[in-house]
């Protein structure tokens, strides 16, 4: 048994994780991150929007500051989050994109002079100023009152990765990819590492750390519809929902995007809509415009993916053999900034669809893309309940982004974090000393290759992984989807109660030698369906409607019972419901809850005392 | 995996300087080969010039001394692009196999260019040896070794080959050195192409020129 | 109608020593807007559990799933089954060690290439949190991005007679990096110092100019016209480095 042993092991070798490894490898520490992939095709690589940050450099940034970015921000969030963390992010976020600048990424700079853009189909004309001439350029993005989304071309999020990854090259952090975390080593208090399962030739191999970070991402992939790339899959989340001590906050908080193209469920960028992108129905109306006369299609993602899901329901979706879909037209925009600016968004609709944006319209629909939920950590990135583990980046519920986050964010969140924790970690490691338990290793391992056996053997049964993994993302689908209601939510944590049983009943179909997939698969089902469970169970005690989280049969906002944040465990392996507790959701309030602006709902506020 | 270049201490510095000698004896090739054509083809017109060219060289003394040059530029160039050339079993293997694979236009006319090579390395050395023994050049004394028939099919074999060498040769120092810029690339190899047929074309007419030429 | 398809994988488990390396035939109804990532999940899920392929983003944006379809390296999620024939031929990509079937391990190589080419900006200066970036021309932002838009999928390689002829060849993948860097104002490196990287027959000398690299790239990268900026660039450099001495 190989046993790899370094200061920090971060679990993800996407931007949040690779970030925080290289903070810590230069406050001197050895660091080791682990990745299904290669670094840089983790799923970071695949925004292609930009990342928020108020530089105000842009004319139509102009005024902008972190304050503005925090209204933003908390607004965004409904006011479900962490507002000490949204004040630290925002304020941090401008220093991170010039640092990313330092270290070699290819901002789009400003451009003084006349130019044109696009919103709500409409052409305008803005001259940016001379003095700004070479500083990072931002464009607009949904839920933002400035243009503040930093951006390289479209692949922002493929350009900051491939500079983290150099810059980790360059720090001497290694990446050990094509392996898979698959189980926390601890002894009830401190995290001490990982069980790992190579992904290259199938063997066990264990990681001993002072500290372990999660940075694993989303787990989108326990919908079977989702805009995220296959790996993220929630694995490294199952992992600590295993060890019963550590909570998953929020888990109900889904974010679904206004635009994955139908029938691939391959996102197409906001930045569609920034640049003055529209949404058609079936007669090629607009109706964005109709429903949220200020904002129109740029109103944050929840509010415009449930209009959508609102307006085919009202029979203006456009019927096609994968199901009713809508419209988003681009055609105004011109073939060169499609070409040019666009040109990811040009390539996926050519080569995915076969349709041509520059004259057709592209077939789009409200699809999972991100996790709100996630490992709980304080505002220092530490887990809750256990020593020595951290978290950040979307894994994370580090919680900026309460029950909803806005676009751009997230990458930008990503970095900050990831910077910030590493800091803490590094910090962390300073004191600390630590004394590996043989005996504890060598049970996890023990435990670890119990479990693969029986799978192989089949010695719980022959349930089909496959078919079992559809099971649970049908059921989380067709009822804990953008509008949820209590009938459909006890359907489904009845659903995935049944199919909770037969994922710990599965077997292998192949004999499991080497890195077999289908092994791979079957590990992580079972705690795939806890966290399904923490979503469905967790949506359907939560009765109000905050941010992407829809109640049909609560359709206020309740800031009075529910100006909460969730925290599920697994307390106990034979548990068939995840424990859920509740923590206020902001222990500062720099902006009490109000309205967003946007939205339009029903606030039932704090002030309304209960008799 | 196992990749271990420029390990440390090792700088190219003739790598640089060789590609260099490589692609200049290789346009240097090139221009001796277009200015052989005029010499040579020069007979369709009438054996006179071709005969008056000749002479030209050699009073000026060079071809006594141009020829030995010529060969030691085509041994220069051998040596440089040879460096390239897989000699050993598993080397022709893998090339070949890759070939056929990919089903790739340029791949594959590298593969010509170095199967093309070797037979011009052995039958451009016997024929520069057989002209360059027998000076003076004279439009009869070729006429004399085409018609003996042996040297006619020679020629029929060595001068598609040259010619196609030369057009491959000519297409990639452009698109290597970057004198061809990727949107050019298509009809540039189209030009070239079609330039190779004209010189495959006029070295046949001279050929039969020569084989019609009455000897006395 | 739809037809029915037939693909001959390629099948070898190097961990299971009863397996040798042999092609395998599946059969598959195709589907409306069928990808080859949809008809390998399908096989995988329907037929052959064990059946090792790699994919990530599915959207043409990570290069993950680089394999050899019939004949040609490309990326497996964005090649639709109704631009190929009936018979499908899928081997895993050539010059990378072989993990599985159709996968292999581009990370090893890439990592690798990073440290060769410190794949990374050099400069003295420090980073200071308190003072605006540095500008940067927008053209030159622009014209770093397109070469950066390489997503290490390995086509470029396996593609590439030379590199298949020698394993230290450093391939277009690699050189177009160092172009990467060379053209970006904030990188301090000399020319000379790129020549002691890729001056040499591993690098950029070593590149017999087959393109295939170049029409393959799926994601278009002007790698001929690097190649040849490099090539004229480092054969000046070498000029310049023999003269000086
Ligand atoms: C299509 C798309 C477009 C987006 N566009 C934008 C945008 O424009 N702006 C924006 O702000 N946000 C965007 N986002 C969201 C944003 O990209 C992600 O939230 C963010 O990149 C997550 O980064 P991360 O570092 O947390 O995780 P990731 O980049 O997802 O990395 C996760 C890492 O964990 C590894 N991993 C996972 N499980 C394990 C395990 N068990 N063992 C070992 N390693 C493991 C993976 O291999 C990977 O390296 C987009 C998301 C999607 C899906
Ligand atoms: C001894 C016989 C010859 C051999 C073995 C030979 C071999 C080769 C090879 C292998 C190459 C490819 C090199 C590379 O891609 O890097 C090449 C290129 C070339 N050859 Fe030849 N050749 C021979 C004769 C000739 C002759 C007689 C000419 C011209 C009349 C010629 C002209 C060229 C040219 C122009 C190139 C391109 C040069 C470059 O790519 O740098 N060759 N040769
Ligand atoms: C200094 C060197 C050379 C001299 C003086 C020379 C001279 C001649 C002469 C006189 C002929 C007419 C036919 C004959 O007399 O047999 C001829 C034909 C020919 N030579 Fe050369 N040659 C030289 C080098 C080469 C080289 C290097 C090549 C190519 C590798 C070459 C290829 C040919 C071919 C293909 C023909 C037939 C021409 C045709 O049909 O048009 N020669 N050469
Ligand atoms: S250059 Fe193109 S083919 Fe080569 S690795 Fe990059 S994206 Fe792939
Ligand atoms: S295919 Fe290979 S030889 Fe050069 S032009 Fe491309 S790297
Ligand atoms: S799976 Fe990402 S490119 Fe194909």
């Amino acid at each position: 048994m190989q046993t790899i042993y370094t200061d920090l092991l971060v679990v993800g070798a996407g931007l949040a994780g690779e970030r925080a490894a290289v903070e810590a490898a230069d406050a001197g520490f050895s660091a080791i991150c682990l990745s299904l992939v290669p670094a840089r095709r983790s799923h970071s690589s695949a925004a292609q929007g930009g990342m928020q940050a108020s530089l105000g450099n842009s004319v139509m940034g102009e005024g902008d500051c972190p304050d503005v970015h925090f209204a933003d921000t908390v607004k965004g969030s409904d006011w479900g989050c962490d507002q000490e963390v949204a004040r630290l992010f925002a304020d941090a976020a401008p220093i991170e994109m010039r640092r990313l600048a330092h270290w070699g990424v290819p901002w789009n700079r400003v451009v003084p002079g006349k130019s044109i853009y696009f919103k709500g189909g409409k052409q305008f004309e803005k001259i940016e100023k001379e003095e700004k001439e070479g500083l990072i350029m931002a464009r607009s993005f949904g839920g933002t009152a400035k243009w503040r989304t930093c951006y390289t071309s479209d692949g922002t999020g493929h350009a900051v990765m491939c500079t983290m990854d150099n810059r980790c090259a360059q720090m001497g952090v290694e990446v050990h990819d094509k392996t898979e975390a698959i189980a926390l080593i601890h002894d009830g208090e401190t995290c001490s590492g990982v069980v790992a399962r190579c992904l290259r030739n199938g063997e066990l191999r264990v990681y001993l750390a002072k500290a372990v970070m999660i940075a694993s991402g989303g787990f989108g992939r326990i919908y079977p519809n989702t805009t995220n790339a296959v790996i993220c899959d929630g694995g490294a989340h199952a992992m600590c929902v295993e060890t019963g001590l550590v909570p998953m906050g929020n888990m109900e908080a889904v974010q679904f995007h206004p635009t994955g193209i139908v029938p691939t469920d391959i996102l197409v960028t906001e930045g569609c809509r920034g640049d003055g992108g529209t949404l058609l129905d079936v007669n090629e109306k607009r109706f964005m415009d109709i429903y949220e006369p200020d904002k129109a299609e740029l109103a944050s993602r929840d509010v415009v993916s449930r209009w959508m899901t609102h307006h085919m329901r009202e029979g203006h979706g456009v019927k096609s053999p994968y199901g009713e879909h809508l419209w988003l037209d681009i055609r105004h925009l011109g073939e060169e900034h499609i070409t040019g600016k666009l040109r990811e968004v040009y390539e996926i609709c050519t080569s995915f669809l076969g349709v041509n944006p520059v004259h057709q319209l592209i077939p789009v629909r409200p699809t999972q893309h991100y996790s709100m939920g996630g490992v709980r950590t304080n505002k220092d990135g530490a887990a809750y309940g256990l020593k020595g583990l951290f978290s950040a980046g979307e894994a994370a519920c580090w919680d900026m982004h309460g029950f909803n986050r806005l676009g751009g964010n997230s990458l930008a969140e990503t970095v900050v974090a990831g910077g910030i924790v590493g800091r803490k970690i590094a910090e962390y490691l300073e004191g600390c000393e630590t004394i590996f338990q043989t005996a504890l290793i060598s049970d996890a391992v023990k435990h670890q290759q119990a479990r693969i056996d029986a799978l192989v053997k089949c010695t719980n049964g022959s349930e089909n992984v496959y078919k079992v993994r559809a099971a649970m993302q049908d059921a989380l689908n067709k009822w804990a989807n953008i509008f949820r209601t209590q009938e459909g939510l006890e359907k489904c944590v009845a659903s995935l109660q049944d199919t909770l049983v037969r994922a710990r009943n599965v077997g292998l179909r192949s004999d499991g030698k080497g890195v077999n997939p289908e092994l791979a698969a079957a590990l992580k089902l079972e705690g795939q369906v806890k966290l399904a469970l923490m979503v469905a169970y967790g949506a359907l005690t939560r009765t109000e409607s905050r941010g992407s989280h829809n109640r049909e049969d609560f359709p206020a906002r309740n800031d009075r019972d529910w100006l909460t944040r969730t925290l599920a465990y697994w307390k106990s392996a034979d548990d068939t419901l995840p424990t859920l507790e509740y923590e206020p959701a902001t222990a500062v309030v720099e902006i009490p809850p109000g309205d967003r602006g946007y939205g339009k709902s029903e606030i039932i506020s704090a002030d309304d005392k209960k008799e | 995996m196992s990749i271990s270049y420029a390990p440390a201490g090792r700088t190219g510095k003739w790598d640089g300087a060789m590609d260099w000698v490589q692609m200049l004896s290789g346009a240097g090739l090139i221009l001796f080969m277009w200015c052989h054509m005029i010499l040579v083809s020069s007979v369709v017109i009438s054996p006179a010039v071709m005969d008056a060219i000749a002479e030209f060289f050699e009073a000026t003394g060079m071809a006594q001394v141009g020829g030995p040059l010529v060969f030691l530029l085509f041994l220069t160039h051998f040596v440089l692009a040879a460096r390239k050339i897989p000699f050993g079993f598993d080397g022709q293997k893998t090339i070949w196999q890759h070939a056929r694979m990919l089903r790739h236009g340029d791949t594959w006319l590298w593969v010509v260019q170095a199967v093309s090579a070797m037979i011009i390395l052995i039958m451009g050395s016997i024929h520069m040896w057989v002209v360059l023994t027998d000076l003076p050049i004279t439009a009869i004394k070729s006429a004399e070794r085409i018609q003996s028939g042996f040297w006619a099919v020679f020629y029929l074999i060595l001068l598609p080959l040259v010619e196609v060498h030369v057009g491959i040769g000519l297409y990639r120092i452009a698109v290597k050195w970057g004198f061809i810029k990727d949107k050019e690339r298509a009809r540039f190899k189209r030009g070239e192409n079609i330039l190779t047929l004209v010189f495959i074309g006029i070295g046949l007419i001279t050929l039969i020129r020569f084989l019609f030429l009455s000897v006395n | 109608m739809s037809r029915l398809l037939k693909f001959n994988i390629f099948r070898y488990n190097p961990e299971d020593t009863l397996s040798s390396p042999h092609m395998e035939e599946f059969v598959l109804e195709e589907t409306d807007a069928m990808t080859l990532f949809i008809a390998l999940n399908r096989i995988r899920e329907e037929q052959d559990p064990s059946l090792q392929f790699d994919f990530c983003c599915r959207a043409g944006i990570c290069g993950s799933c680089g394999m050899v379809i019939n004949g040609r390296p490309g990326l497996a999620c964005h090649t639709k089954t109704k631009d190929l024939p009936g018979e499908i031929t899928l081997l895993p990509l050539p010059v990378f060690k072989l993990v599985g079937d159709l996968s292999v391990d581009t990370g090893s190589w890439f990592r690798e290439m990073y440290t060769k080419t410190e794949s990374w900006i050099h400069t003295d200066k420090e980073f200071d949190a308190d003072a605006l970036e540095e500008r940067m021309d927008n053209k030159v932002a622009v014209g770093i991005y397109e070469l950066e838009r390489c997503v290490e999928c390995g086509c470029c390689i396996s593609a590439c007679g030379t590199a298949r002829l020698r394993e230290d060849f450093l391939g277009a993948a690699a050189l177009n990096r160092v172009a990467r860097f060379l053209i970006d104002p904030r990188d301090q490196r000399t020319d000379s110092d790129y020549y002691e990287i890729i001056g040499n027959d591993m690098g950029i000398f070593g590149c017999m100019g087959l393109l295939a690299c170049e029409d393959v790239c799926p994601k278009h990268l002007p790698l001929q016209n690097q190649l040849g900026f490099l090539r004229r660039k480092m054969g000046i450099t070498s000029l310049k480095r023999i003269f000086r001495k």
